[in-house]
C-alpha cells in the first residue's frame, strides 16, 4: 500500500501501515519514476479471489498482482472493511466498482495511479461532466489543461479559488472550467503526488497550468543504524546509493560501484589485479597505523569485505559519514559505516531477472623498455663501469663492433607476454522474487568467471542467497536470510604484502628488467636482498610465485518483530557468519623465500605455504521501538529505540609451511602431494574469542517537521580491552531545521527543501588484534638457529594492559537543497573529526620488543564535501541528468604521544632505501621522505687533471649516497648547506593525500536508449615511483638487466663513445652528452629522490555504458516486462601527467603509513562488454 | 516457532542484563602457555632458552651487521673499500654518524641485542621463580646458558656502544624508557652473572648438551668472564675522556686477578686445548666441526641457512664455482692490511693462513660441468683476504644466496691462553706470562724453529714492557681477520697510536723503506698441477730472482696514498670515536632517555 504524504493530507494513519510503508517506500518511488515513462493499459485484466479480507489488504494484492498503486488519504478510508471479491480477468475498473459499491469513496485512475476520494469532497462535480456550475456572483469563466511535466493530462485535479470553497476538478483530459470572481482571483490546483501550484487569472480566459511531479527523494526511506528514516528527516550526515545506480552497468564489485560516487568517500583501488585491495576511506580514516576501513553491515550483520556480496543482490547502500549516525553503532563506528541492504522478496506475482554480460578485456599501459640495439649497448656500458674487463659482455654479445648485429632487431615484449593476453569477464545473475501477503521470498544467484589478463590469473565468485518473509500474524513479522559466497582466485599476482620478501619476488620487473633478445647461458642466480636484483624468467617467475585463494563465506540472518501494542514494536536479530578462508602460496625455485628462508638442505627446492582460516561470528541484537505519535499529539514526533547486541567471534588458523619439494614439483603437484615435502612447521592458532557487548538508545524528535532532533547513546564493552578501560561511552546529538517548512519560505515555489543540519558526536575504535592486554608466550619456528627448529618467545608485540578506545569526536555542519522542483538536489557539508587516544601499533625499538599498541597521538580530518544533481531534461521519452560530487579533506597528525616524528620504510628496495615515509606532528600521513634531485654531475663540477677528475670545492659531492662521483652521476641537493651529501639531506619531498577527489556521473534517455558515463578524479596527489626508480638504475648488482626507455642512450649521460671507448677528456665528455638530460644509470644503490615523486592528478573515465530498452508493448506480448542490452566500456580513458603505468596505485600495503607507492603493480586492463537485462 | 524464537529473544536479553558483563568479556588466549608451566618443564624451558639465540640470526642482526662490520678498521684488519665513501665505509672509518643508512633501521643489532636480553630476562625471572634451577640439574643448566647469553649481547651492546641501558628484569610499562646507565654498573652484573653461571654450567664434554661448541660450557662462561673483565678494568673512552674505570670494584688488580683466576681454572681443567696445527684450527672451522673439547669454546649457532661470515669474510670467489654455491663476488669485503703478512716470521704457520693474496676467478663451465671451475688469480698489493675463512675448506656446498651457515667462532682456547698470559704478566711479572706465550707459540711454528721463535723469542722478554708489548704483537699474529683487534686497542690505549703506526707501515711498504726495504715490487706465478691454485714466487722477503719463463709477472706496488689514508677518517681522532653512535631511530624512539654524549 503505497501513499504519497504531503503537508497538508497528512493526517494520523495506522501504525501497521507505516510499518511497511518505510520498508517499501523505496521500491515504490524507484517504481513510480519508471511507470510515469510509458502508459499502464487501462485494458490490463486482473484475476483476483479474495474472501472476506480487509481493504488493506485487497489494495496489496492488487499492487503486487499489478502496477497499479492506490494513493489515498487513510483517514477517509476504512482500510479495516471487510470485503470478499472473486473475479476473473477483469478490467480495474470492474473491480472498483464492485469494491467501492455503496460507499462514499469514488475513484479516479491515472495511468497506474488511482485515487481514491470522497464522494461528498466533489459536490459540484460528476467526474463525466467537466462543466462546472456557476456559484455565487461569478463573473469570470476561466478554462483550460492541466498537464504534467511529461505533457500527459491530469485527471481530477482539484483547482480551488483561493479564499473561497469555489472549487472544481479536472476531467479524464485534464480538462476543467471555472467561474471566479475576477482576473486577480488566485487559482490553487493541488493533486496528490504534484506539487500545489498557485496561479493568478489575470486577464484571459484560458489558464493551461503544468503540474511538477512531487519530488520524491524526501521521501525516500534510507536505512540507517537499526532502522530507517525519512530521507527528508534525516539530521546526520548520510549519503545512500540505490541498486538501480549500480545496476546500469557491468559492476563485479560492489565497492567499485561507489566510486567517485559518493562525496567524502575515497574508493581507490590498488592496482588491475581482480583481488585487489579496495581501499574505502570515509573521511580521509582516523587511525593511524590501523586499518582506517569504514565498517560494513550487511542486513545488520557486520562483515569483513564488500567482496562476498554480489552487486546484484543489493537494494541500496547508505554510507554514514559523522558520528551522530555511526554514534549508535559505537564501536568500530569511527571510520564510518557502510550498510547494505540486501534485496528483499515482494508480495504478488513471481518477477524473475536475469543480467548478464560478457567482457574482454586488454592491458592498459606497458611500460617502454630498451630495443635489443639499445640493452647491449647498456650491457656494453654496464661492464666498462663495474668490471675490470668486457669478458661478461663478450660472452653473450660479442665485440662492441659486432653491435649492428642488434640494430633493428625487435625484442620479446615481456610485458606482453605476461600481462598482455586477451581478458574475459563471464557474468550472469538470476534473481527470483515473488511471494503472497503471508510469505515472500527473494532467491538471488549471481555468477562471474574473470579470466585476468595476467598469466594463469583468474577469479571466480559464485553467490547464491535466499531471503524468506513471513507476516505471521498482524503483529508478527518474521525474517529469514541465507547468504552463501564462495571466491576462487588462482594466480599470485605481481606483488607481496605479507609473504616471505616484500621485494624480492616481485614480479613486474622481471618482465622489464629480463634481457630483451634470447641469450644462451645467461642465468644469474644473486638474489642478494640487500640490493634486490637479479634476473630470471618473467614465466618463471610468475610460475614460481603462484597461489590460490579460496573463500567461502556461509551467513543465517534470523529476525523477528513484534508489535506489541500501537507504537510499540520489538525485534530481535539473531546472526551467524562462518567465513573460511584457504590460501595456498607456492614457491618455485626462484624465489627469495626458497634461497634464503628455509633450511640449507632445503633450498633450491619449491615450498608452499598454505594457511586454513575460520572465522565463526555469532551476533544477537535486541531493540525496542516505541513511536509517541498518538501520545503527543500532531505537531510533534518522538521516536525511541533501544537496544543491546552481542557480537562474538571465534577465530582460528592452521598453517604450515612444507619444505623441499622435488625440483621440478610445480604448484600443483605440491599442493596435491603436500606429503612429498618436508614439513618446516605446522601450526594452529586458537585466537582469544573476541566479544563485544553493547547498549545502545535513539531519541527522535521533530516538531511540526521543521525542527529534528536526534540523539543517540552507546555503550560497549569490548573483550580487547581490560578492566574499567573496558566500556566506552558514544554519546551524538544532532539538530536539523527545515528552513523550507517555515512559512517565510513554504511558498518560494522553486525551493523544495532547504535544510540545516548540525551534529556533534563520538564514536569508538576498537580495531586491533586480540590478546594485547596480557604478554603471551607464543610457540614459534626457525631455521637460522642450529639445533632447535622450534623455540618459545614471548610476542614481539609488547602487551600494554592500560590499552581503551580510540574515540572520534565528529562535527558535522551540513545544508541539504532541493531546488525548481527536484531539478537541482545537493548538499554541502563541513566537518571536523578529531580522533584521540589513537590505537597505534607504536614502534619501540631497542627495548627488545618490536612496537606496542598504545593509546597514544591524535590525528584530525577536516573538510568539505559538496555533491550535486541536476536534471536537465525530464521528458517522457528522453532526459539528461548530471550529478557531481567532490570532497577536500585535510588530514593532519595533532600529536603523536611522546614522539614528534617517525619514520617508515616501504623496503620496495629491502634495505637499500632507509625509511622512505615519515609520520610527522602537525602534518598529514603519507609524507614521502628523500633526496632532492639536482640532476646530474656535469664535467664543469671537476678539475680534471689528466688522468682522475676531483670535485671542485664548494660543488657537495653525495658519494656516501650514490657511490662514486664522477662526471654524469647522479646529483642530489646539499639540503642543509654542510658541503656533502649524506643521510641528513633526506627531506620530505613528497604527500600522498589529494587536495580534493570527486567523481561525475551524466545519466542521458531517449527513446529506449540510455546513456551512462561515471568519472572520478583526484587532484594534487603525489605518487612515488618506485618503478621509474628501479627501471632506471643499473647497479653491480643487476647485470644483464634491461631499463626503461627512459634510460635511453640518447638521454642518459654516457663514458664510451662511437668506437666502444672511453672517454676521459673533458671537452670530448661534455660534446658527447651535449643532447643528453639524464644521469648515468650505474650507481650503488636505488636513491628516492623528488625526481620519482610525481604528480598522480587523473581523470578517469571509469565506465561509458550505453543501453538499449526494448518498448514495453512489444514485449507484453511475450511476457516480458523488461529488455535492456548495454554495451559498457571500463577504464575507458585517464588524463594524467603521471608516467606509470597508472595513477591509481598504492602497491605496499603493510602499513597504513605508506600510501601511493607504485612498485611492481598488477597492471590495470581496459574492458568492453556487452549484456542484457532481462525481467519477466 | 514464532513464539518459540520470540522466548528465546527475551530470555536471551534477561539473560545478558544479568549476569556479570565483565565475566562475559574475560577472554582467554588458548594458542599459549603460562610462564609457570614453561618454566617449570625442561623441555619446555629448552624451547624458551634457545628462543634467547635467535636474535642473533634475524635480518639485520649478527648475522648481517653486527659481526661483518664490528671491529673494522684496525691496525691489522681493514675494509678493502674504505677509500670509497659510503655507508660501509663510515662503520670502519671511525666517523660513523647516528643516520648511517646500513645501521639507521628500526629491525638493528642494536634492537635484536635488546630482543635477546628480553628474552633472556623472561628465562632468568621464570627458571629462577618456578624451576628450581640447580647446578647439575638440565633446568640449572638452562639458567646457566641464559645468564651467560645474556652476558654475550650486553658484552657486544658494551663493545660497541660504550654506555648502554641496562636491562635486568622483564621490561614493564614503568621500565619501558630508560636512561643509559654506567657501563660500570652492568659490567658488575655480567661479571657476578657469569660467575653464577660457571657453577651451573658444566665444562665441555662433561654432559650431552656440552658436547657440542654451540652451546656454552664451563670453560667459555670463564673465558667470557675474563674477558669482559680485560674490558671491564681497560681503557676506554667515557663521556669525560679516555680513562680506565673508576670504579674500585673493577679495578685492574681485581678484575685482572678475576680473569687470571679464570684463565688457570679453564686452563687447570684440560677440557680445553690448542688445536695441533693453526691450519687444523681453521680447517675444523671451515668444515663446521662442532665438537666440544677443542680449542673452539663456543660458537654463535648459525644453522647451515644463516649467518655470513664466509659472505663476507672469506677468500673471494667471483663466481658461483667448485666451492660455493653461495653467488658471486662472495667473500672479501675485508681483510688484512698489505703488511701483515710481511710482519710475520717466514716461519710462522699462522702467516699463510690468515692471509692470501688471491681471489677465485671467472668459473669456466663446459657442457659437463655446469657449475664450471674457477682458478685462482692474484690480487694487486693492496687486496689481502682473510684465509681463515676458506668456502674451499667447507666439507658442504654453500647453495643459500646470501647466507653461508658458518658459525662465528666467539672464542677460542688461545685467547684464554693469551688473557692469561697478559693477567700474568700485569700482576705476576713476565715469568708468570712466558708459559701461556710459550704455548701459543709452540703451536704456531715447526718444531725446527721452536727454538729459536719460542724458547729464545719469549725468554728474551724479561721487563713487564717488552711482555706487554710482545703480547700485543702475539694478539696481531694469533687474531687477524677474527675482529678481536679493536677492541684490544681500545682497552691497551693503544687505538691511534697503533692505527697511524699501519699507515706509517703501509707507506714504508708502498715505498720500499725501512722494515719492508726488501719486499719484492714484483709477483711471478704460475697455475699448479691441480690446474686450480697459484703457485706464487716473490711473496717472500728477498725473492726477486725471476724463477722461470713458466711464471708470469705481476708488478706487486699497488697501495695508493688515498687507501692508506682512509684507514681512519683524516678529519676525526680515532680515539675520541671509540664506539658507534646510537642510531637515530634507537634515540627517536627512547623518548628523549637516549643521547649520543661521546661529543661526535
Amino acid at each position: 500500500m503505497k501513499k504519497i504524504i504531503k503537508g497538508k493530507w497528512l493526517s494520523p494513519y495506522l501504525p501497521k501501515i507505516s510499518l511497511k510503508m518505510k520498508l517499501t517506500t523505496l521500491l515504490l518511488i524507484l517504481s513510480l519514476v519508471r511507470i510515469q515513462a510509458s502508459t499502464y493499459s487501462q485494458n490490463t485484466k486482473l484475476t483476483l479471489n479474495v474472501n472476506n479480507t480487509s481493504v488493506e489488504q485487497l489494495f496489496n494484492k492488487i499492487e503486487s498482482v499489478s502496477e497499479y498503486r492506490f494513493l489515498f488519504e487513510s483517514s477517509l478510508i476504512d482500510l479495516d472493511r471487510k470485503v470478499s471479491i472473486n473475479v476473473e480477468k477483469k478490467k480495474i475498473v470492474e473491480i472498483l466498482d464492485k469494491v467501492f459499491k455503496g460507499t462514499d469513496i469514488s475513484y479516479t485512475i491515472n495511468d497506474r495511479q488511482i485515487l481514491l476520494v470522497k464522494k461528498k469532497e466533489q459536490p459540484s462535480v460528476s467526474i463525466t461532466n467537466a462543466e462546472v456550475k456557476a456559484v455565487d456572483q461569478q463573473d469570470v469563466k476561466v478554462s483550460g489543461v492541466v498537464k504534467d511535466a511529461q505533457g500527459m493530462p491530469v485527471p481530477g485535479v482539484n483547482i480551488m479559488e483561493k479564499g473561497t470553497k469555489n472549487s472544481v476538478q479536472t476531467d479524464f483530459d485534464g480538462k476543467y472550467s471555472i467561474r471566479v470572481k475576477g482576473s486577480n482571483s488566485v487559482l490553487v490546483f493541488s493533486f496528490i503526488g504534484y506539487e500545489t501550484l498557485s496561479k493568478t487569472v489575470g486577464q484571459g480566459n484560458t489558464l493551461n497550468v503544468v503540474l511538477k511531479d512531487e519530488h520524491s527523494t524526501l521521501n525516500e526511506v534510507v536505512v540507517i543504524g537499526y532502522g530507517t528514516a525519512k530521507k527528508g528527516d534525516l539530521t546526520g550526515s548520510v549519503v545512500s546509493v540505490s541498486g538501480d545506480d549500480l545496476k546500469k552497468t557491468n559492476m563485479t564489485n560492489v565497492a567499485e560501484a561507489l566510486t567517485g560516487r559518493v562525496a567524502g568517500v575515497q574508493v581507490t583501488s590498488s592496482e588491475g589485479s581482480p583481488d585487489a585491495a579496495i581501499n574505502i576511506r570515509i573521511r580521509g580514516g582516523g587511525s593511524l597505523t590501523q586499518d582506517a576501513s569504514p565498517l560494513i553491515i550487511v542486513d545488520g550483520f557486520p562483515i569483513a569485505s564488500l567482496n562476498d556480496i554480489a552487486p546484484s543482490d543489493i537494494e541500496s547502500i547508505t554510507v554514514l559519514k559523522d558520528a551522530s549516525s555511526t554514534a549508535i553503532y559505537g564501536s568500530r563506528g569511527a571510520n564510518g559505516v557502510i550498510l547494505v541492504t540486501t534485496k528483499k522478496g515482494k508480495d504478488g506475482k513471481i518477477s524473475v531477472s536475469y543480467n548478464s554480460f560478457y567482457g574482454l578485456k586488454k592491458i592498459a599501459n606497458t611500460i617502454d623498455v630498451l630495443n635489443p640495439e639499445e640493452y647491449a649497448r647498456l650491457q656494453y656500458e654496464y661492464v666498462n663501469r663495474f668490471e675490470t674487463d668486457d669478458s661478461s659482455y663478450q660472452k653473450y654479445f660479442g665485440q662492441w663492433s659486432d653491435r649492428d648485429l642488434y640494430a633493428g632487431m625487435k625484442g620479446n615484449n615481456w610485458q606482453k607476454q605476461i600481462y598482455g593476453r586477451l581478458g574475459e569477464t563471464r557474468s550472469r545473475d538470476l534473481g527470483i522474487r515473488g511471494g503472497t501477503d503471508k510469505m515472500n521470498f527473494n532467491f538471488n544467484y549471481a555468477h562471474i568467471d574473470e579470466k585476468t589478463i595476467m598469466l594463469g590469473s583468474q577469479y571466480k565468485r559464485n553467490n547464491l542467497s535466499l531471503g524468506l518473509r513471513n507476516k505471521a500474524s498482524d503483529k508478527i513479522d518474521l525474517s529469514f536470510t541465507m547468504r552463501y559466497s564462495d571466491t576462487q582466485i588462482n594466480g599470485g599476482g605481481t606483488n607481496e604484502q605479507n609473504a616471505k620478501s616484500v621485494s624480492a619476488d616481485a614480479r613486474l620487473r622481471h618482465s622489464v628488467g629480463y634481457s630483451p633478445i634470447p641469450l644462451p647461458g645467461l642465468t644469474t642466480d644473486n638474489t642478494d636482498e640487500a640490493v634486490a636484483g637479479y634476473l630470471v624468467n618473467p614465466f618463471v617467475a610468475v610460475a614460481d610465485n603462484d597461489r590460490l585463494q579460496t573463500r567461502k563465506n556461509f551467513n543465517v540472518l534470523g529476525g523477528i518483530s513484534y508489535k506489541i501494542l500501537p507504537g510499540l514494536q520489538l525485534g530481535s536479530d539473531l546472526g551467524l557468519d562462518n567465513y573460511n578462508f584457504e590460501d595456498y602460496r607456492f614457491y618455485g625455485r626462484s624465489t627469495f623465500y626458497v634461497n634464503n628462508q628455509v633450511a640449507a638442505e632445503n633450498q633450491g627446492m619449491p615450498a608452499l605455504a598454505l594457511s586454513d582460516k575460520k572465522n565463526v561470528t555469532f551476533r544477537i541484537a535486541n531493540t525496542v521501538n516505541y513511536d509517541f505519535k498518538k501520545v503527543i499529539g500532531e505537531n510533534h514526533s518522538l521516536k525511541l529505540l533501544a537496544g543491546q547486541e552481542l557480537i562474538k567471534t571465534n577465530s582460528t588458523e592452521l598453517t604450515s609451511e612444507i619444505n623441499g619439494f622435488p625440483v621440478f614439483f610445480d604448484f600443483e603437484n605440491a599442493k596435491n602431494l603436500s606429503s612429498q615435502g618436508k614439513a618446516l612447521f605446522t601450526q594452529t592458532t586458537y585466537a582469544p574469542e573476541d566479544k563485544l557487548l553493547s547498549f545502545f538508545g535513539r531519541l527522535n524528535y521533530d516538531y511540526k517537521n521543521r525542527y529534528l532532533f536526534t540523539a543517540t547513546y552507546r555503550a560497549d564493552g569490548s573483550s580487547k580491552f581490560l578492566g574499567n578501560n573496558r566500556w566506552g561511552y558514544f554519546p551524538s546529538a544532532a539538530v536539523a531545521w527545515k528552513l523550507s517548512e517555515e512559512s517565510f519560505l513554504k511558498d518560494v515555489s522553486w525551493l523544495k527543501l532547504l535544510k540545516l543540519r548540525a551534529s556533534y558526536g563520538q564514536a569508538g575504535n576498537n580495531n586491533i588484534p586480540t590478546g594485547q592486554t596480557s604478554q603471551l608466550y607464543i610457540p614459534n619456528t626457525t631455521t637460522w638457529i642450529n639445533g632447535f627448529t622450534s623455540f618459545w618467545s614471548a610476542s614481539k608485540v609488547l602487551a600494554n594492559p592500560d590499552l581503551k578506545w580510540e574515540t572520534t569526536i565528529t562535527q558535522n555542519f551540513g545544508l541539504d537543497y532541493d531546488l525548481f522542483n527536484g531539478k537541482v538536489i545537493g548538499s554541502v557539508e563541513v566537518y571536523k573529526n578529531i580522533t584521540k587516544d589513537l590505537l597505534i601499533n607504536f614502534p619501540v625499538p631497542g627495548t627488545g620488543y618490536d612496537t606496542q599498541y598504545r593509546n597514544m597521538g591524535e590525528t584530525q580530518n577536516t573538510g568539505v564535501e559538496a555533491s550535486l544533481s541536476i536534471t536537465v531534461i525530464n521528458k517522457p521519452n528522453y532526459g539528461l541528468n548530471f550529478s557531481l560530487n567532490f570532497g577536500v579533506n585535510k588530514n593532519r597528525i595533532n600529536s603523536l604521544g611522546v614522539m614528534s616524528d617517525f619514520g617508515q620504510s616501504t623496503a620496495w628496495a629491502s634495505t637499500a632505501i632507509g625509511d622512505d615515509y615519515v609520520v610527522r606532528v602537525g602534518q598529514p600521513l603519507g609524507l614521502m621522505y628523500g633526496y632532492k634531485s639536482d640532476g646530474r654531475y656535469e664535467v664543469s663540477d671537476f678539475d680534471y687533471n689528466g688522468t682522475s677528475y676531483t670535485l671542485k670545492s664548494g660543488v657537495p659531492s653525495n658519494a656516501t649516497i650514490v657511490g662514486t662521483v664522477s662526471p654524469g652521476v647522479m646529483k642530489l641537493k646539499d639540503v642543509n648547506g654542510d658541503g656533502k651529501v649524506d643521510a641528513s639531506d633526506q627531506t620530505v619531498i613528497g604527500n600522498a593525500n589529494p587536495k580534493h577527489t570527486g567523481g561525475f556521473v551524466i545519466n542521458a534517455n531517449a527513446y529506449g536508449f540510455d546513456l551512462s558515463a561515471a568519472f572520478n578524479y583526484s587532484f594534487g596527489n603525489d605518487i612515488y615511483n618506485a618503478n621509474k626508480v628501479e627501471f632506471t638504475t643499473a647497479t653491480e648488482n643487476t647485470q644483464y638487466r634491461n631499463l626503461s626507455t627512459q634510460m635511453a642512450s640518447d638521454n642518459r649521460w654516457t663514458n664510451i663513445n662511437a668506437a666502444g671507448n672511453v672517454v676521459t677528456d673533458p671537452a670530448e665528455l661534455e660534446a658527447l652528452n651535449a643532447n643528453t638530460t639524464l644521469w648515468s644509470p650505474f650507481m650503488r644503490n636505488f636513491v628516492f629522490s623528488d625526481w620519482a615523486v610525481e604528480d598522480g592528478s587523473f581523470l578517469r573515465l571509469n565506465t561509458l555504458s550505453l543501453g538499449y530498452t526494448l518498448p514495453a508493448d512489444a514485449l507484453s506480448k511475450v511476457g516480458i516486462t523488461k529488455l535492456r542490452f548495454y554495451a559498457t566500456a571500463n577504464n575507458v580513458f585517464v588524463i594524467t601527467k603521471y608516467s606509470g603505468l597508472d595513477p591509481e596505485v598504492s602497491t605496499i600495503r603493510r602499513t597504513p603509513l605508506t600510501p601511493g607507492v607504485d612498485y611492481s603493480p598488477f597492471p590495470r586492463s581496459r574492458q568492453v562488454s556487452l549484456g542484457l537485462n532481462l525481467n519477466f | 516457532m514464532k513464539k518459540v524464537l520470540l522466548y528465546i529473544s527475551i530470555i536471551t536479553i534477561g539473560f545478558l542484563t544479568s549476569c556479570n558483563t565483565d565475566e562475559f568479556l574475560d577472554t582467554e588466549a588458548k594458542s599459549t602457555l603460562d610462564e609457570s608451566i614453561i618454566f617449570s618443564n625442561a623441555g619446555l624451558a629448552k624451547g624458551a632458552v634457545d628462543g634467547i639465540k635467535v636474535p642473533f640470526g634475524e635480518t639485520n642482526s649478527y648475522r648481517g651487521r653486527f659481526l661483518p662490520w664490528y671491529g673494522l678498521n684496525t691496525d691489522v684488519e681493514w675494509y678493502n673499500t674504505s677509500q670509497t665513501a659510503s655507508a660501509n665505509t663510515e662503520l670502519c672509518n671511525y666517523n660513523t654518524t647516528s643516520t648511517n643508512t646500513n645501521m639507521n633501521l628500526t629491525n638493528n643489532v642494536w634492537a635484536m641485542m635488546y630482543s635477546g636480553i628480553e628474552r633472556a630476562n623472561i628465562c632468568i625471572r621464570g627458571l629462577r621463580t618456578y624451576g628450581n634451577p640447580q647446578p647439575g640439574t638440565e633446568l640449572g643448566y638452562l639458567l646457566g646458558e641464559a645468564l651467560t647469553l645474556r652476558a654475550v649481547y650486553y658484552g657486544d651492546l658494551l663493545k660497541a656502544w660504550g654506555d648502554v641501558p641496562a636491562r635486568f628484569e622483564p621490561i614493564t610499562s614503568e621500565t619501558l624508557y630508560i636512561p643509559k646507565s654506567s657501563r660500570d654498573v652492568i659490567y658488575k652484573q655480567l661479571i657476578k652473572d657469569l660467575g653464577e653461571a660457571a657453577d651451573l654450567v658444566p665444562w665441555p664434554g662433561a654432559t650431552s648438551a656440552t658436547s657440542n661448541v654451540e652451546r656454552v660450557n664451563k670453560a667459555f662462561v670463564k673465558g667470557l668472564r675474563a674477558r669482559l673483565a680485560m674490558a671491564a678494568s681497560g681503557f676506554q673512552q667515557y663521556p669525560d675522556g679516555i680513562r680506565r674505570s673508576n670504579d674500585a670494584d673493577l679495578s685492574v688488580e681485581k678484575m685482572y686477578k678475576l680473569a687470571l683466576d679464570e684463565c688457570r681454572s679453564v686452563i687447570s681443567s684440560g677440557t680445553a686445548h690448542l688445536e695441533s696445527s693453526f691450519e687444523t684450527l681453521w680447517r675444523k672451522y671451515n668444515k663446521e666441526d662442532l665438537t666440544a673439547g677443542g680449542e673452539s669454546l663456543w660458537q654463535i649457532p648459525f644453522a647451515d641457512g644463516r649467518g655470513r661470515m664466509l659472505f663476507t669474510f672469506a677468500v673471494r670467489h667471483t663466481t658461483i664455482d667448485q666451492f660455493q654455491g653461495n653467488g658471486a663476488n662472495r667473500g672479501g669485503a675485508a681483510g688484512p692490511l698489505p703488511f701483515v703478512f710481511y710482519d710475520y716470521n717466514k716461519a710462522d704457520t699462522r702467516r699463510d693462513v690468515t692471509c692470501v693474496p688471491y681471489k677465485y676467478g671467472t668459473a669456466v663451465k663446459t657442457t659437463s660441468d655446469p657449475i664450471g671451475v674457477a682458478k685462482q688469480e692474484l690480487n694487486d698489493l693492496d687486496t689481502w683476504y682473510f684465509g681463515k675463512y676458506r668456502y674451499e675448506w667447507m666439507s658442504r656446498y654453500v647453495t643459500s644466496a646470501n647466507d653461508d651457515g658458518v658459525d662465528k667462532l666467539y672464542m677460542r682456547y688461545a685467547e684464554v691462553l693469551l688473557i692469561a698470559a697478559e693477567a700474568a704478566n700485569e700482576l705476576e711479572g713476565p715469568s708468570a706470562a712466558a708459559p701461556y706465550l710459550k704455548e701459543i707459540r709452540k703451536r704456531a711454528f715447526p718444531t725446527a724453529s721452536q727454538a729459536t721463535m719460542v724458547e729464545t723469542y719469549v725468554n728474551a722478554l724479561t721487563s713487564k714492557t717488552a711482555m706487554f708489548n710482545a703480547i700485543v704483537d702475539e694478539h696481531k699474529f694469533e687474531f687477524t681477520g677474527e675482529m678481536e683487534r679493536k677492541q684490544a686497542l681500545i682497552r691497551w690505549n693503544l687505538l691511534k697510536a697503533k692505527l697511524d703506526e699501519a699507515k706509517t707501515k703501509m707507506t714504508n711498504l708502498q715505498a720500499r723503506t725501512g722494515e719492508y726495504a726488501d719486499v719484492p715490487s714484483t709477483l711471478y706465478f704460475k697455475t699448479a698441477a691441480d690446474n686450480v691454485s697459484l703457485t706464487i714466487y716473490g711473496l717472500n722477503r728477498g725473492e726477486i730472482t725471476n724463477p722461470g719463463v713458466d711464471y708470469t709477472a705481476k708488478t706487486w706496488v699497488k697501495l695508493d696514498a688515498l687507501k692508506i689514508s682512509t684507514l681512519y677518517d683524516a678529519t676525526i681522532n680515532p680515539d675520541t670515536h671509540q664506539f658507534w653512535p646510537i642510531w637515530k631511530v634507537f634515540i627517536d624512539g627512547s623518548n628523549g632517555q637516549l643521547v649520543n654524549d661521546y661529543g661526535y
